[in-house]
């Protein structure tokens, strides 16, 4: 056997893996109730200041009328502010990760009224098409084939330049506090927060190139306005027909594309949706209530070959979902959704949580280590102390992780979306190409917080104005919406003397259930979902069965029950699809680790649970169902109700897949697939959703299985290649292909460094393997399977395109070495599936008034 | 010269993806002055870089002393731990002269032999040097032309290589360094880009993926390096001027590491260097606030 031909073959999965990493913030924050019509004045009022033909910034200013200073400046944070990631998505994504994005595929001003429905972005009310009338912009040479944006104007003049002063640097912050701020006003230079300027897409931010060379551009690509040089796929390939020139790395185009938070969680106002959802204006859109349509994971890979692992693996979220430990991968596959941020000063904390965390310090002492205490240097009394403490916090993650503070979970946001990633984070990421278990990066290690705020200034940037984006997130922009405020404004929209009330909606509910079904759906609710889906227990309460389940908390006039109690449960109870509660990246060692309390951490495995547990695994939290009528479809992959689908014009952007299932795991036949939804965020497209996605979770028996499939061969390049052959321009290393109808997750929970690993530990000590392994499973099993791994480095040393196949004879080995083995991907949460029909209906009935 | 030798030649190149001249020795145990952190054998040992350069900076002393001799005699962990403190320093520009060497593991040894030392008929083959005395007796080094941001090989004149190569042989443009001629080959592109080690702050890449881009290139044996072939990417930080430390990818896979040295630049540089610890930095630095930046 040749060693370049070994390492081939346990090389093979090498490069099964890559990963993208799709940001965001998963941050869940909810907001007082109101008066319902206070709500509707407010948004009315709204409507009427936002003009759809201001391309300037008067508009979005006008939209936070209503907020604080602090409000007004978390807003604009949340909306803009990119603390520095372009860099991210212009160079270390690409370079480092191996994703491509094709930001001119997304963000073309030509295809602006295609943008949602491909992409599930928001239109950027205040940009405009070039050329199109009132716009500034009169050709897209101007703009090089973007859209036109407030602050353009200034921008433009340098792309290809040094000395662009950000528009960040104008930001007004919010009035200096001294028990906030310290001594003395020394935040960090609102530059640092980056801003740039709207690609015309809310939430993404364009900035200019100085690397540009505006000659080279036109000779890649014909005209300033043309990007097709820059992504066109060759005439000749790669060996598999892979590479895109998008793929290289010296052609710098004219911008770069960053993210601010609000990219994934600004979308549609329930209250108040647009009349085309290509055309929004401010009045329409919410900053922090979760894009339930937004395709980050495709977006990200948009420059990727559609028969590449990288997008077959991760550019398969459903819309409103993505998987933020795509990039910091922890080879778990589990997208989730953007939460939507509701009414969060009602959302339950817990009390007497052992945080490790920094905290702000008037000094240090003398001769502390700066592992524990550091203070900012040239600032005055503004320090950092780092031990642990007994807290009260959230629990914020899909499985309660990010639980050492709210500000610190939004901080963490920002690593999510590339921030600082360079100075403080990639270095600690898995390279799914290492192999030797000695080397950097062969996996995680985890970032120091006390590190990144020495060397990243953009993080200071932020982490001084924490205060100010929490305060934006419980503000009246993110407070609860109630399906009846909804309805009375679409008819004072047709009448401006309509009047539709929670009595009206009540009456309407009990029309299509049946009478009496609101408050009897509240009887069923209080004996079946409460004591999951009520954040105020009975011992503090009072008897559910007794509770308004409405009432309002009069220290903050918002709705005192959030309607979900964020308790960790065990996620074999839950039943859900639970590759995401596997998710191990704040695990001690882990990447996020100084974001995960050691309480977390100290939960026990779920012993009904197959896979590897500890380290805090194996839960999930409930969600709120406030306003539950306008978030469908359910659980945290969005799998529980239709498939969404947006339904472009151009079909090359058309992402949607098959993914119903036999009871074999095979797709079912086109004629078979239920069809996937249109996106309609109109008030009466949301409930119709809702309804069809509550009938669909209290009727688990009635639901197709949903698997997501690959929906093209996938052929792996195997390396190192090596010429080895008769033929002089032959490179031979090998590929090997995995077909269309491979199950995704099989393939991204692979681990095949720990699988690799033991093969070669087989061949090499296999006493020492056989040990482990007996410790492991037991002295029979542990003895079988290293006689499987054995056999299976014997197959890849013979013939190492046989190794794929020889571990998908041996489903055994599948199990032992994915980190999640689950495949239904709407499955679980069967509670209520026992109601009688009428009980369901009620049930519907009611949540329809959350 | 065969037909299986040369296949052989190729597949040395192709196997390391090595388009660097081997001046060094291998195995030399030589000392520095230059201090490395505390780390042990398991990746989860090995420290921060940021943390590295704040506690121990490289001092234009400490590297004035280093040369390829005593990096050749390193552990992988050092010589990462040397190139994640250097900076990317200036897009060079010129002739230089290169060796390589392969990662070897605290104990001395090559890390592949380490791994994989113990599997049967494989160890003789790990022991041998016969691909790096390939990689030396076939590449001499790299010339840069900054301003075009270009870089091609320089690949000895020998019959190894010339049933591999396209057209007429006496049409492939040639350079002499030091009186020696050698042909100009595997042409890349030059671009200040992300470190596949460190990301802290850039370096300065060599990038063969659309070398067919390129004025020169030649199908055989260029394709080799490219896109098509085993897509070569090195990366570069100044040691100081005139001598760089590079790192060799395929596939972005690492395989080794190499030196690219010269003496004219190293001795009209040199001086000055000694004196600041400055020098003109194309890439982007980052923002730690160590020797990059100040």
């Amino acid at each position: 056997m040749k060693p370049a031909i070994y390492f081939g073959a346990i090389g093979a999965t090498a490069l099964l893996v890559l990963i993208t990493v799709f940001s965001t913030s998963e941050v869940a924050i909810s907001a007082p109730t109101v008066e319902v019509a206070a709500i509707a004045s407010a948004s009315l009022t709204v409507q009427g200041a936002g003009s759809p033909a201001g391309y300037d910034e008067k508009s979005f200013n006008a939209a936070a009328v209503a907020l604080s200073d602090s409000e007004r400046v978390g807003r604009e944070i949340w909306y803009k502010s990119t603390a520095g990631n372009a860099r991210f998505h212009a160079y270390t994504l690409p370079q480092r990760v191996g994703v491509y994005a094709d930001w001119y595929r997304v963000l073309n001003a030509k295809e602006r009224n295609d943008r949602f429905r491909a992409w599930g972005l928001m239109n950027d009310p205040s940009c405009c098409t070039p050329g199109s009338p009132g716009c500034p912009a009169k050709s897209l040479d101007e703009t090089y084939g973007f859209d036109w944006c407030p602050g353009d104007e200034e921008l433009l003049k340098f792309v290809g330049k040094d000395g662009y002063r950000d528009p960040a640097c104008d930001l007004k912050d919010a009035p200096y506090i001294a028990a906030v701020h310290g001594a003395k006003d020394e935040r960090q230079s609102p530059c640092d927060l980056a801003f740039g300027t709207s690609t015309g897409a809310l939430g993404l931010r364009k900035f200019p190139n100085p690397r540009f060379d505006a000659e080279i551009w036109r000779k890649a690509n014909g005209a300033l306005e043309s990007w097709e040089g820059w992504r066109k796929r060759l005439p000749r390939q790669n060996a598999t027909g892979k590479l895109a020139q998008v793929a290289d790395d010296a052609l710098e185009p004219p911008f770069l594309i960053g993210q601010a938070c609000g990219a994934c969680h600004i979308s549609f106002d329930p209250l108040n949706p647009p009349a085309d959802p290509t055309h929004p204006r401010w009045d329409n859109l919410k900053g922090a209530i979760g894009n339930q349509y937004l395709r980050m994971s495709e977006i990200l890979g948009s420059g990727m070959p559609v028969n590449s692992l990288e997008w077959q693996v991760f550019a398969h979220a459903r819309p409103g979902t993505t998987d933020t430990s795509a990039i910091p991968t922890d080879q778990v596959n589990n997208p989730g959704t953007m939460n939507a941020i509701i009414n969060f000063k009602q959302r339950p904390t817990f009390s007497g949580e052992r945080v490790v965390k920094w905290r702000g310090a008037k000094s240090c002492a003398s001769g502390a280590p700066a592992a524990t205490c550091w203070c900012e240097p040239g600032r005055t009394e503004k320090c950092w102390q780092r031990e642990e403490q007994v807290e009260n916090v959230h629990h914020i993650l899909k499985g309660g992780e990010d639980s050492i503070g709210i500000r610190e979970a939004v901080q963490r946001v920002y690593f999510n979306i590339g921030s600082c990633s360079e100075a403080c984070w990639v270095n600690h990421l898995t390279d799914m190409r290492q192999l030797d278990p000695n080397a950097r990066n062969f996996g995680q290690t985890p970032f120091n917080i006390g590190q990144c705020r020495r060397d990243c200034p953009n993080f200071r940037a932020i982490e001084d104005r924490l205060g100010n984006i929490v305060e934006f997130l419980v503000s009246k922009e993110n407070y609860n919406t109630d399906l009846h405020v909804a309805r009375d404004i679409e008819r004072k929209k047709k009448s401006s003397g309509a009047k539709y009330d929670y009595k009206d909606l009540v009456a309407d509910l009990e029309k299509e259930f049946g009478k009496g079904a609101v408050t009897r759906g509240q009887e069923v609710f209080a004996q079946t979902c409460a004591r999951c889906h009520s954040s105020i227990s009975e011992s503090e309460g009072g008897p559910f069965k007794n509770r308004d389940f409405r009432a309002l908390d009069p220290k903050t006039g918002l709705r005192a029950d959030w309607m979900g109690n964020d308790q960790a449960t065990k996620v074999s109870e839950v039943g859900t699809y639970r590759c995401r509660a596997l998710h191990s990246n704040h695990m001690t060692g882990h990447v996020y680790q100084e974001y995960g309390s050691e309480t977390l951490r100290a939960r026990p495995s779920d012993p009904a649970v197959r896979e590897e547990g500890g380290g805090g695994r194996g839960y999930y939290r409930n969600i709120s169902l406030l306003s539950a009528w306008a978030h469908a479809p359910f659980m945290h992959n969005n799998a529980i109700g239709p498939e969404l689908c947006g339904k472009p014009a151009n079909k090359a952007n058309d992402f949607d897949r098959p993914r119903y299932v036999d009871a074999s795991g095979a797709l079912l036949a086109k004629d078979k697939q239920p069809a996937c939804w249109a996106y309609d965020p109109s008030v009466e497209g949301r409930f119709k959703l809702f309804k069809e996605s509550v009938r669909q979770l209290l009727s688990p028996d009635q639901r197709l299985p949903k698997i997501t499939l690959f929906d093209e061969d996938v052929t792996i390049d195997i390396g190192p290649k090596i010429l080895d052959g008769d033929g002089d321009r032959e490179l031979r290393g090998f590929s090997v292909v995995l077909p269309a109808g491979s199950k995704v997750a099989s393939l991204g929970n692979f681990l095949h460094k720990r699988f690799i690993d033991d093969m070669v530990l087989s061949k090499l000590r296999p006493s020492e393997l056989q040990a482990r392994l007996v410790k492991q499973y037991g002295e029979k099993d542990g003895k079988e399977i290293a006689g499987l791994l054995s056999r299976t480095a014997d197959t890849a040393l013979k013939n190492p395109k046989e190794l794929v196949s020889a571990v998908k004879r041996e489903p055994r080995l599948l199990d032992i070495y994915s980190s999640c083995t689950a495949t239904v991907e709407n499955g679980g949460h069967t509670f209520g599936q026992d109601l009688p029909d009428a009980d369901k209906k009620a049930l519907t009935a009611f949540l329809s008034t959350l | 010269m065969t037909r299986h030798t040369t296949l052989l030649a190729i597949r040395g190149l192709a196997l390391f993806g090595a388009l660097t001249l081997s001046l060094v020795g291998c195995n030399n145990k030589a000392s520095t002055d230059i201090k490395f952190a505390p780390y042990g054998t398991t990746y989860q040992s090995k420290p921060d870089f940021a943390e590295i350069e704040q506690q121990y900076p490289l001092t234009p002393e400490a590297v004035a002393k280093l040369t390829p001799e005593i990096l050749v005699g390193l552990d992988q962990e050092q010589v990462d731990q040397i190139y994640a403190r250097l900076t990317a320093g200036p897009i060079p520009d010129g002739a230089f002269d290169g060796g390589l060497f392969f990662p070897k593991g605290a104990s001395g040894q090559r890390r592949l032999t380490e791994i994989l030392g113990g599997l049967p008929g494989l160890a003789a083959e790990l022991k041998t040097t016969k691909l790096e005395l390939l990689g030396k007796t076939l590449w001499k080094g790299k010339v840069f032309y900054r301003e075009k941001r270009l870089l091609r090989n320089r690949i000895e004149d020998t019959v190894l290589l010339k049933p591999l190569i396209d057209g007429d042989l006496n049409t492939i443009e040639k350079i002499n360094v030091g009186g020696k001629e050698a042909w100009l080959l595997f042409p890349a592109k030059l671009y200040c880009g992300q470190s596949l080690l460190d990301a802290r702050r850039e370096s300065i890449i060599i990038d063969y993926a659309y070398s067919d881009e390129l004025p020169g290139y030649r199908e055989r044996p260029d394709f080799l390096a490219g896109r098509h072939g085993l897509m070569v990417r090195d990366e570069i930080r100044m040691v100081r001027p005139g001598f760089y430390l590079g790192r060799a990818y395929a596939g972005k896979a690492f395989l080794l590491s190499f030196t690219l040295y010269n003496k004219e630049i190293a001795e009209r540089d040199g001086p000055a260097f000694m004196k600041t610890g400055q020098v003109k930095q194309d890439c982007w630095t980052g923002t730690q606030s160590a020797m990059a930046n100040k």
